[in-house]
């Protein structure tokens, strides 16, 4: 199973919406819905491993981190995002990270 | 059988005709009409008939192939139809079936091994010990019509098929334990058969490569490592057969990776071995250019490194031979022709570096030093490897790229520097100065001409490293910037590569300002070359970011080749955008009257255009050079801070900084105030083009952000201008800057008349339309309701004011979280989560909330009730919390009256399930998060998702 931590994005929230309407209407079932969602899974977790070469650079202090069912967290504070056009810099920010190689293990379970 | 659908008895004989307008009619309403009908009929009780008889020999496979996948369906999701007492019968059946089919057609026969499978799984372990046994003897027994060798295969597809049902099946998770306990202990049935089948070297390869498919089923229900040993070995042998190759290869690497593997260490050590004697076959297929043998034998190779790097170092006495693995991967990430035209293998081994340095690292320091004096040479030899790997090719050979190779190969080199800048965590400054010495050598070598590539890409290697990781101690950095000039650059590419090498290198020239008059020249040549649009003011916007402070002395030259290239419109939109940027980084370090001269300078040209611009009648191209130059002027604002900023605020308060003496006003309020009526003579012509007004309201907004309170003289004109706007055509963008100047100047009794009188006015101007039907407006509610949202945090007082009807706006928000736009009904929420709290310190908020809070209640539960986005739930929670938090009492009595009418707020809530509900929401008045989850479960209701697998998962 892919991670399912995508669901929450623009695009993963987008589609929910949709299939939450479906289901209301009654025009197609949980389970199905359940089948969408998971294919969405298994495609943005591929897109975003293998069509994805965007980078960008940022540094910050540390505050704290974790590794916990194989899902790493780091909390950092003062970031400053460097891309070619701009500088942004955030207080606060929270990264949450899983293996993009090992996709055989299910974070959420 | 259960009580699921009834079709008529005789519904069965209509299936042929069904499928047959599901395969071949050509119109696609019937197609979807026979679909449904087959559908249903599929999970039919009657269902447990028919596809019996669908089955029989007379029929076409298209209909067996219904037949067999209806079983499956059925046995997969109806088991509980089925009494206890006929499992026997149906085993049975299914056996003879697949029998029959053994010789029949493959795709029915795959059905009936799937449906037997689940029947399986369903039964084990007590109501069926020993099936896999009992699977083997039933098909080795001679007798019926298929021959031994069908039968073979027959039993093959469906031992490979049971571990892939089990893996997709849908059995509760308490059963899912106990079966696959059972299928672990049933491997001792599977191996030893595999075994036979894969060491009779009569056995025909049809039959190996079913059995090696079976093998990588197995392997990933963790059987365990040693006791595959000798079919791995069998597996190693196929490898030699091109017909068993790729099965071979899936089948060994499932068996290496699969993550209990690791406990194996001594079939690992044999493994080992195995894997090098690969090494010739490698080579050849290298030499011949088979690309697929290649990639197969390097991913066994990697899969086995990348997997048990730690277990394999651990084993000391056998570093030689685990090293002689490192280097056959080294080879595969050598491997020669260019990535993606001639191979694509070595991309397939840059994790295994990181993994093996991750648990080189990883060992105290004691044993770390012994490994490291193994591995460093390893990992040296790799940047040389990688680096030849990154080189382009010769020109005509990239010419004859398609643009998807030459994409794959940006890539590719993407990944070769994220490599290179983790292996630098190992190797260090050293890597550096080996680099340097490579470059060094190149660049004075005068017996041999060298080859763009080569000096490009061991640039490319300094800029991967120099670009993240801070290169201030690095001795070879001045010697690196004395090469640069030495740099024949007869390149693009080249060319692209020693700009980005400079840019990497501007913090470095921060601390080093004396060598900023190397490499300036360079970059400011460059800077005249449209083909180097990017990397040159992408560096130079870096220098000017980072060495602001020590490019006085450059500024006037810098300066004028700007503007040159400017005017010669060398660059597109966006990097003359960031030229902006620099130019703004650039001038705040200079003295007021500097800056004065040169903003005098830069601008004259464009506002002169302007000018004319602004007396032209509005037309397309004129407004996209008016925007352009309204960019152009909002970007360099952007930058412009002649002060020195101390500390970075949030958004709760403004922030404060420092300001160095100066006399007079900031320039660039000299300059706004200077252009302001020139803005208005363009705002008067395009007041109806939102792009234009965007583009005037950023000027102003990106100033404000930068200039905080120093932007004050500007206030009183600026907010006359946009409240003159707003009423004429409103816009989101001029209610976007009221909320920043309100953000800055709120607490500025001086400043701050001038924003209340414009904030009463866009407020009732929106009002209005809000009479007129605001649904064609959801970008303004937006900006509106953050406005609001921000007047109340800012200086709630305001609603204290008789010019503002507060029982307006309130019904507007009420209105504006029906919106379907996310975006809106979440400032609406916000809104309302900044006003309840003022229900007791405002009057005006106090009383509307008094009168018409149960229109704002009836909202937020139609919302929850399925209105409203799943998403948008835990801020419409928030409202209901500071309603249950700040008017108590009147929300008990609310929530009853609102959930005693039947049906509402989802006809799928029962009368108990509101009640819990609201004695639920009533009781939490300190926990935000749990009211969030409580408003969570009831939507869940209310849409009839609750329970479902799909939103547990959410």
């Amino acid at each position: 199973m892919a991670y399912q931590l995508y669901r929450n994005t623009t695009l993963g929230n987008s589609l929910q919406e949709s299939l939450d309407e479906l289901i209301q209407t009654q025009q197609i079932t949980p389970q199905l819905a359940l089948q969408v969602l998971l294919q969405f899974d298994k495609a943005i977790n591929t897109a975003l491993a293998n069509r994805v070469r965007n980078r960008v650079n940022f540094k910050g202090s540390l505050n704290t981190y974790r590794f916990c069912d194989n899902v790493w967290t780091f909390v950092l504070n003062d970031v400053e995002f460097r891309e070619v056009t701009d500088l942004v810099k955030v207080d606060k920010m929270k990264i949450v990270a899983c293996d993009g190689k090992n996709t055989g293990s299910n974070p959420a379970e | 059988f259960g009580p699921t659908l009834s079709l008529h008895p005789l519904a069965f004989t209509l299936c042929p005709l069904a499928l047959h307008q599901l395969y071949y009619d050509p119109n696609i309403e019937n197609k979807n009409l026979a679909q449904k009908w087959l559908m249903q009929a599929q999970i039919s009780a009657q269902a447990w008939q028919f596809c019996w008889a669908l089955l029989r020999p007379d029929k076409v496979p298209e209909i067996q192939y219904f037949g067999a996948s209806a079983l499956h369906t059925k046995i997969s999701r109806y088991w509980g139809d089925i009494p206890a007492e006929q499992y026997g019968t149906l085993k049975t059946q299914l056996f003879s079936q697949i029998a029959l089919f053994a010789s029949g057609s493959k795709i029915v026969l795959t059905r009936l091994c799937v449906a037997l499978a689940s029947l399986a799984l369903n039964m084990m372990p007590e109501a069926w010990p020993g099936a896999v046994g009992e699977m083997v003897r039933a098909f080795q027994e001679e007798g019926g019509a298929a021959d031994g060798r069908a039968r073979c295969l027959a039993l093959l597809e469906l031992l490979t098929v049971l571990p892939e049902e089990f893996q997709t099946s849908r059995l509760p998770q308490y059963r899912k334990g106990q079966v696959r306990g059972a299928l672990g202990r049933e491997w001792a049935a599977v191996c030893p058969l595999l075994q036979q089948l894969l060491r009779q070297p009569e056995s025909p390869a049809p039959v190996k490569a079913r059995a090696l498919k079976c093998l990588s089923s197995w392997v990933l229900l963790d059987v365990p490592l040693s006791e595959s040993e000798g079919l791995l070995e069998a597996g190693f042998a196929a490898l030699a057969d091109p017909e068993l190759f790729d099965t071979a290869v899936e089948a060994i690497v499932n068996a290496i990776s699969q993550p209990d593997s690791q406990r194996y260490v001594s079939t690992l050590l044999k493994l080992v071995p195995q894997v090098l004697q690969l090494q010739e076959q490698l080579r050849e297929a290298v030499q011949n250019g088979d690309m697929e043998t290649s990639h197969g034998i390097c991913r066994i190779a990697v899969s086995l490194g990348e997997n048990h790097s730690r277990s394999l170092l651990e084993q000391v006495e056998h570093w030689q031979s685990f090293l002689a693995l490192v280097n056959m991967i080294m080879f595969c990430t050598g491997i020669p022709g260019h990535y993606p035209v001639n191979e694509t293998t070595s991309s397939l081994t840059l994790t295994f570096w990181y993994t093996l340095q991750d648990d080189i690292m990883s060992f105290e320091a004691e044993k770390q030093t012994v490994y490291l004096q193994v591995y460093r040479p390893v990992y040296f030899q790799l940047v040389d490897v990688l680096l030849h790997k990154a080189q382009f090719p010769t020109d005509e050979e990239y010419a004859s790229w398609t643009s998807d190779e030459k994409e794959q190969f940006r890539i590719y080199r993407v990944d070769i520097s994220d490599t290179l800048m983790y292996v630098y965590e190992m190797l260090g400054a050293e890597l550096l100065s080996n680099l340097y010495d490579k470059l060094g050598r190149l660049l004075t070598n005068a017996e041999q001409p060298t080859s763009w590539q080569h000096t490009e890409a061991l640039l490319y290697g300094f800029q991967s490293i120099a670009e993240t990781i801070d290169v201030n101690y690095s001795d070879v950095i001045p010697g690196l910037i004395g090469l640069i000039p030495r740099i024949n650059i007869n390149n693009v590419q080249l060319a692209d590569t020693v700009m980005f090498t400079i840019g990497a290198l501007a913090e470095w020239l921060a601390d080093h300002p004396v060598m900023l008059s190397s490499v300036l020249p360079l970059v400011l040549q460059a800077l005249g070359n449209p083909d180097l649009s990017v990397s040159s003011v992408s560096t130079l916007k870096k220098i000017c970011r980072e060495c602001k402070y020590d490019l006085p002395p450059y500024a006037t030259n810098i300066v004028a080749v700007s503007q040159e290239v400017l005017i010669k419109q060398i660059h597109k939109t966006s990097q003359c955008m960031w030229l902006m940027q620099a130019l703004g980084f650039l001038l705040s370090a200079l003295p007021v009257e500097d800056i004065l001269r040169n903003l005098h300078s830069l601008i004259t040209p464009y506002i002169q255009q302007l000018e004319k611009l602004a007396d032209e009648t509005p037309n397309p191209s004129n407004k996209l050079a008016i925007i352009h130059i309204l960019g152009l002027l909002s970007n360099l604002f952007t930058t412009l801070d002649i002060t020195k900023q101390e500390e970075e605020s949030g958004d709760s308060a403004p922030p404060i900084k420092s300001t160095p003496p100066q006399t007079g006003p900031n320039p660039v309020v000299v300059v706004l105030q200077q252009v302001f009526a020139l803005i208005q003579t363009v705002l008067s012509k395009w007041l109806n083009d939102s792009q234009v007004v965007e583009a005037v309201c950023a000027i102003f907004e990106k100033s404000v952000k930068t200039l905080l309170h120093d932007f004050a003289p500007m206030v009183s004109q600026l907010s006359e201008m946009l409240g003159q706007m707003y009423s004429t055509i409103p816009q989101a963008s001029a209610l976007d800057l009221t909320r920043q100047m309100m953000h800055i100047f709120a607490s500025e009794t001086d400043h701050f008349p001038p924003i209340k009188a414009l904030f009463e006015l866009v407020t009732s101007v929106t009002l209005t339309i809000f009479q007129q039907g605001p649904r064609d407006h959801p970008d303004i509610v937006d900006s509106f309701m953050q406005l609001q949202a921000q007047a109340l945090k800012r200086k709630p007082d305001l609603f204290l004011s008789e010019n503002l009807d507060v029982k307006a706006v309130f019904h507007c928000g009420v209105l504006s979280l029906k919106f379907p736009e996310a975006p809106t009904v979440k400032s609406t929420c916000l809104f309302f989560t900044e006003l309840l709290p003022h229900c007791a310190d405002v009057p005006p908020v106090g009383q509307v909330v008094q009168d018409d809070g149960k229109l704002l209640l009836l909202a937020v539960l139609e919302a929850i009730g399925g209105q409203s986005s799943r998403s948008l739930m835990d801020q419409f929670a928030e409202v209901l919390f500071c309603m249950n938090k700040h008017c108590f009492g009147l929300l008990t009595v609310w929530l009853k009256e609102a959930l005693q009418s039947p049906g509402f707020p989802s006809s799928r809530v029962s009368n108990e399930q509101k009640d819990t509900f609201s004695q639920q929401v009533l009781r939490e008045r300190v926990n935000k998060r749990r009211v969030k989850d409580i408003v969570k479960e009831f939507t869940l209701v209310c849409r009839g998702l609750h329970g479902t697998e799909y939103a547990a998962e959410y």
